[in-house]
């Protein structure tokens, strides 16, 4: 079995700078409710009618559903990078380390389209654990309305190119 | 119910207890993180994980649940959160890890909304062991006073 990872770039091509719309998601009730339901026991993420009862006044999305939606985007869009750049080898992305002013903005609800954008802000010169280097980006997500719902700073590991004289800048 | 008002710097709660399944990482994997780590043994030893361990946002979502099920228990007025001012992934969870987590306000402010307030809270959840797997502070919205849970009239919660 090929092994498949979702990182096409090492960490030395990827530039600040860099700006992608990465995808957009529509959020339906049933999965608002699913989410809800296991993460978020409240009644403005679990039951349609009594949230209108809440100050909501109505059905929202957990905060924590937008994250997971940002996360299922940014692998597929990945893996498409990947795809398109032809990309066979090991190269690899790490885990997120940190993230940093989250803000859930307004709330996301059932039928409302969210478009997630990211723009690599900065590359801290550290390397972790010998081979890998960190990319921090500035993540926007706006609703159909073009209204700013979510938005926040992550920190991701991404492997250095072990052919590039590594261990510096 | 508690409300806003009722709080001050220097409260604290311990939550309950869940244990993460591999049922359950699995699952929220194949819809949400599908990275070899999350959803492959092998692929999981290899990684720098060293073994098959949950999607860093389910640990997020789990935080959020033992958050809900404490305030709940605690009759808080509470509409979730409005935001995390860092957030910090310590060690990652397996499956079969048993998490819980301490809730400590540090701050209280008013919220630009009318009829909430804002309590920043330390977060700090950690494994059977002891050892912290995630460390935050967020910021939970909670109903100023009683009047803010009638607006249509009715009786909730």
């Amino acid at each position: 079995m090929d092994k498949v990872y979702i990182r096409s770039r090492w960490f030395e091509d990827i530039p600040v700078g860099e700006f992608h719309v990465f995808g957009s998601h529509t959020f339906s009730e049933l999965e608002i409710v699913e989410f809800g339901k296991k993460y978020a026991p409240q009644l403005f993420h679990t039951d349609p009618q009594a949230a209108l009862d809440t100050p909501y006044r109505g059905l929202v999305a957990s905060g924590w559903h937008l994250t997971a939606i940002w996360m299922k985007l940014m692998v597929s869009y990945s893996y498409m990078e990947r795809f398109a750049n032809g990309v066979r080898d090991g190269r690899r992305n790490g885990a997120g380390m940190a993230i940093e002013d989250l803000v859930w903005h307004r709330p996301v609800r059932p039928g409302h389209t969210i478009t997630f954008i990211y723009d690599i802000v900065e590359k801290p010169d550290r390397i972790v654990r010998d081979k890998w280097g960190i990319i921090r980006s500035r993540n926007e997500d706006y609703n159909q309305y073009n209204q700013l719902v979510m938005s926040f700073m992550i920190d991701i590991l991404a492997e250095r190119n072990p052919g590039s004289g590594a261990h510096s800048g | 119910m508690r409300y806003w008002h009722d709080f001050k710097p220097g409260e604290s709660f311990i939550t309950p207890s869940l244990t993460v399944t591999q049922e359950d990482i699995l699952e929220f994997a194949a819809e949400f993180d599908p990275q070899p780590y999350h959803l492959d043994s092998r692929a999981a030893n290899e990684s720098i994980f060293g073994g098959l361990c949950a999607s860093g946002w389910q640990v997020t979502a789990l935080m959020m649940r033992l958050i809900t099920d404490t305030l709940q228990e605690q009759s808080v007025a509470t509409l979730g959160s409005s935001g995390v001012r860092q957030l910090r992934w310590k060690m990652p969870v397996f499956s079969g890890d048993t998490l819980s987590a301490s809730l400590a306000v540090v701050a209280s402010h008013p919220s630009a909304q009318p009829g909430l307030g804002e309590l920043e809270c330390r977060i700090q959840m950690r494994n059977q062991n002891g050892v912290p797997v995630l460390e935050s502070t967020i910021t939970l919205l909670v109903e100023l006073h009683e009047i803010a849970t009638r607006i249509s009239g009715d009786v909730h919660g």
